[in-house]
This record gives C-alpha cells, structure tokens and sequence, in this order.
C-alpha cells in the first residue's frame, strides 16, 4: 500500500466503533419491530397492550432505515480515510464527536416522539400526517450531525491533497468524498422541507402546508439517500474484496468513474417516486426517468468490474472454462461470502428498480408490498450483508481482537439464514404487490373481498420469512458482541486492494470536484426548477395536518 | 571499428488481455434478466389496461 497507514489509530478506532454500536442497537431494536409487523401483518397475532401497527412501522423504517444506514456509513468512512489518507488530525477527530454526539441526541429525541405514539408518520413522514415537532427537531439534529462529519471528511481529504499536490488520493478516501457530497446536496432537500414546512407547521406557527412541495423536497432527497446507503457498499467490493479474496482491483479509473457518475445521475432524478402523483408536469416525470435510467450505467459498470475482478483471480490460480474461476473464491470466509451473496441478491434488487422507475409499469406496483420487497432486497440484502461482511473484519480491527473460526463459521450460517429468509419474506411482498397488496398498512380483510383474501398466503410467508430474518438478526448480534469484547486479542487486517498490473493510470481529472458538481447542479436545475415554480404558483390551498393513528 | 550488431533487440512488451469470457457471459446473463424481468411486468401491465 503506497499510501497511509496499515492499522486506524486507536483514537479514530474509538470514534468509528462509537458510531458502529449505535448501528448494532439500532438493528436490534427495528429487527424486533420488523418482526412484530410481519406478525400483525399474517393476521395470526395482535399488537398487545394497544400498540399501534403504524407506530412500530415508524421504528423500523427510521432506525433501520435511517439510523442503522447512517451510523455504520458515517463509522466505516471515518475508519477508511484514517487507514487509507492517515490519522485524523485532533481538531478533524474532535467535529466527528461533536457529529456522532449531535446525531446520537436526534436520534433519542426521534425515537422517544415515536415510541410514545406521538409520530407514527412512517419514515417518510409524508404531510398532512403530522407528528410531534420533536421529531422533526430530532431529525433535523441527526442530519446537522452527519453534515458536521461530512465537512470533517472534506478537511481530512483537503488535508491529504495539500501534503501531496498532483497526486490520486487514495481511493477510499475520494470514494468516502464522493459519497459525503452526494449525501450533504441531497440532504439540503429534506432540511429545507423539515425547517421551513414541518416545524413552523408542526407547532402551530402555520396552519396550512404544501403536501406536494414537501414530498417533492422529501424525494429530491429520498432517492439519493439509497445510494449513499449503496455507495459504501461498492467501496467495500471495488477497494476490499480483491484484498480479501487474494485478487487485485480490475481498475481504479472504473470504480472513480463510476462514483461520479452516481454523484451526477442519482440526485435529479426523484419523481420517479412520484410518478402518480398529480400536479407534476408528465414531461418533467419523463425527463428524471431518464436520468433515472442513466444511474443503471454505474451499477453496471460496477458488475463488470466485480465478475472481472473474481475471474481474473480465479483464471490466474489455475481455473478453466467458462466458470471455472468461481469455484477458486473463498467460500469459507464469511469477509468474501456475506458481502458476495449480497451482490447476488442485487440482481434481482436492481431488475425491480427498473420495473419501479418506468412509468408504465409504476403503475402496476406503486404503493404495493413489491415496493417493499424491493427495498428490502437492495438496503436489507445487498448493502446489509455488506455492511456485515465488513463488520467481520473492521471491528476486530479497531478492537484488537481476532475473529475465530467458530464466529466465521457462524457468519456464513447467517448468511445463509437470512439469504432463505429474505428470499421468503420479499419474494412474498414482491408477488403479493403483483396482485394488488397494498403496503404501509396493517392486516386488513377489506371485508373478505376476494382480491384482499389472495394475498393471506403470501403475508403468512412474509411473517415466516421475516421470523427468519430476525434469527439472522440475533446471530449477527451474537457475533457483533463477541468480536468487539470477547473474541481473542490480536492483530486483523484492514484489507485495500491494490489495482491490477494491466489497469490504466488513474487520471486526476476525476478531483476536479467543480467540474463534477457544477454538472450535478445544472442537472438539478435543469430537472427541478421549472415544475417547482409550478408547484408553488399554482398551488392548491395547503392542508391541516392530520394524526389518523 | 568494427560496427557491432545489437543482437539484443528490446522486444516490444505485448500486454496480454485477460481472458474475461467469463465475465461477459456474467453480464449478458445479467441483461437478459433485467429484460426478461421488465417485459414480464410490462405484460402484466397489457393485460390490465
């Protein structure tokens, strides 16, 4: 490695393991919500002691989706510029607490709003349901926070360029930048909608609130926020894997080049999830489907690289044939296996995104279980076990411990458990959306008609699978809480692959981040400003809020 | 003097592409079950218009 250290400091090590057990609470909590819906969701069980449905929707959906995401993002970046771009200087390391702190604070502040049934608004909280201005106020803290540790990754990388003019940062680093970028324009969304519309609104300071402004701003942010869930992801595969698994990196340039293009294509491109939505122009949803498509490039550039990158290992330890090269990857470490699978599963995850994001076809599943299930293969399947597979080796790294071959071996079964859950559970959501399963709500008949009865089996799958999925939850539990205090002392690598012989030389031009985000801005512009004129001039009147729970 | 012939002549490094048949019958794979997944619903579609 020509650049960096080889071990995090130990007090970085602190911050980002900081940031990594807030992430593990918060799976354990919205993993035991999950179940519990799945369960209401069967019609076989009810809530007890009146628990609402909505309120343990509103729990999983913000901790799992929101925290658990956000915490182990913000953790494993702050690891990966300290091992990959060097120690955090103290005044860097200190705004990361003060980050991590006022993230932390939000998220007991939100939490607190939802667990007394004062903001069961799901976690898109779409207007007029109204919760508690608590919660708006704990997540407005949480996104302060995270855009407190994106300005510490900015100065750490601005850092490491001033040190060492005319060269390629290193490549965690600038893929940590990236995401970070992506992260903060796209955030600006959902704190203009929280600051400007949902607080004021939330206590009483305006009657009335613009619902369609505000679910254009929530998914000018919403659709971006699944590729900052996404884009560790791919650091993990593109500058890890080949380290784990013995190999080399296909190409440095490729994997750059595709994070800008991410950068680029993901933000502009939100009505897409609006796309029955009324008051918006059908040439403006028209326009961000296209840039939608636009965002399948980088994916696909990142499965060529990544069967590239595992065929040349195999081909050079001997394998022949067509696929001869996959029976030479290490199967039995579950460092390569978890993250592995979770790259399978996004085949399937990225073939329902296209069918969501075209406009014909939106129409057959919007506001169905197929949505859900959708999601809960590309965030609970490919990013999850990612995030898992690297768990197995970044704590034992920053906790100086080891992982044994018993706590391996345990990976790879949950691994498998949670692979057969989930293909349970979504693939139930995803037929069950097919024939009309309506989701966000809880176990209805609707009066016995006979389109609502045939989707009980499917839902009784749902609750077996996601029963399933919660065993997954207690063993990665199990295997989290040995390698961060019981596994035994001793020396893990923090793995970064080096790029293959043949590659090509990294061009800077990829660090030029005027060019990159002034592209971004202009496509912003370009997608939003003229049907958010629309919205604001011609405005119905806007409306009072409502708590239906 | 006597012209000496370079026998050493510097041979021309061929870069040697790795073989990735492989990796393109991965990603045709790949495309042919994003297709196959987008007609199949675009059908649904048809027949509930």
């Amino acid at each position: 490695m020509m650049n960096g250290t080889w071990k995090v400091d130990a007090r970085d090590g602190k911050l980002a393991m900081a940031h990594i057990y807030v992430a593990f609470v918060a799976l354990a909590l919205g993993g035991l919500a999950g179940l519990l819906q799945v369960l209401v969701r069967s019609g076989k069980f009810e809530l007890p002691a009146g628990i609402s449905y909505y309120t343990i929707l509103t729990t999983h959906g913000v901790l799992l989706g929101l925290v658990l995401t956000t915490f182990f993002i913000i953790g494993f970046q702050f690891s990966a510029i300290s091992r990959t771009a060097g120690t955090l200087s103290d005044r860097i390391r200190f705004w990361g607490w003060v980050g991590f702190w006022l993230m932390t604070i939000g998220t007991a502040i939100t939490a607190f709003y939802i667990l007394i049934g004062e903001a069961s608004v799901l976690y898109t909280f779409y207007a007029p349901l109204q919760a508690h201005a608590g919660f708006y106020i704990g997540l407005t803290l949480v996104v302060v926070g995270s855009w407190i540790s994106g300005f510490a990754t900015f100065a750490h990388y601005a850092k490491w360029k001033k040190a060492h003019p005319g060269q390629v940062s290193p490549l965690l680093t600038f893929m940590s930048v990236v995401n970070m970028i992506l992260w903060l324009i796209c955030s600006l969304g959902v704190a203009a909608t929280v600051l400007f519309q949902f607080i004021p609104w939330s206590l009483g300071y305006v009657d009335r609130i613009n619902v369609l402004v505000s679910r254009t701003l929530f998914w000018y942010f919403g659709h971006p926020l699944v590729y900052f869930w996404l884009l560790p992801a791919y650091m993990i595969w593109y500058a890890i894997i080949p380290k784990i698994i013995g190999g080399k990196m296909f190409s440095d340039s490729l994997a750059r080049m595709s994070f800008i293009l991410f950068l680029i294509f993901s933000i502009p491109v939100g009505f897409h999830h609006q796309l029955v939505e009324p008051g918006i122009d059908p040439a403006w949803k028209y326009l961000q489907v296209v840039l939608t498509f636009m965002v399948v490039i980088p994916s696909l550039m990142t499965a060529f690289s990544m069967f590239a990158t595992f065929e040349m290992y195999g081909r050079s330890k001997g394998a022949t044939g067509l696929f001869g090269w996959l029976r030479k990857l290490p199967w039995g470490d579950a460092r390569f296996f978890a993250p592995f699978i979770g790259m399978l599963f996004f085949i399937p995850a990225g073939a329902g995104g296209l069918v969501n994001a075209s406009y014909q076809l939106n129409q057959v599943v919007h506001n169905t279980t197929w949505v859900t299930g959708h999601f809960h293969l590309t965030l609970a399947t490919t990013v999850v076990l990612t995030f898992f597979g690297a768990a197995y080796w970044l704590i034992p790294h920053l906790t100086g411990r080891v992982m044994t071959k018993a706590m391996n071996r345990l990976a790879i079964i949950q691994t498998i458990v949670w692979s057969i859950g989930m293909i349970f559970m979504s693939g139930a959501m995803h037929f069950a959306g097919l024939l009309g399963a309506p989701r966000r709500s809880a176990f209805s008949t609707y009066g016995d008609a006979p389109q609502a009865l045939e989707w009980i089996p499917y839902q009784i799958a749902q609750a077996v699978g996601g029963t399933i999925l919660f065993i997954g939850i207690i063993l990665v539990l199990i295997i989290v809480t040995n390698l961060a205090f019981f596994a035994p002392k001793g020396e893990t690598e923090f793995p970064v692959a080096e790029v293959a012989e043949q590659a090509e030389r990294t061009p800077l031009v990829f660090e030029n981040w005027k060019l990159w985000i002034g592209i971004a801005v202009v496509l912003i512009l370009i997608a939003y400003t003229v049907p958010f004129i629309d919205m604001i001039q011609n405005a119905p009147p806007g409306s009072k809020g409502f708590k239906l729970w | 003097m006597k012209t000496q012939l370079n026998t050493n002549t510097p041979k021309t490094k061929v870069e040697k592409e790795p073989v990735l048949k492989g990796t393109l019958a991965s990603v045709l794979f790949l495309g042919f079950f994003l297709i196959f997944t987008w007609v199949s619903v675009y059908f649904l579609f048809l027949n509930r218009l």
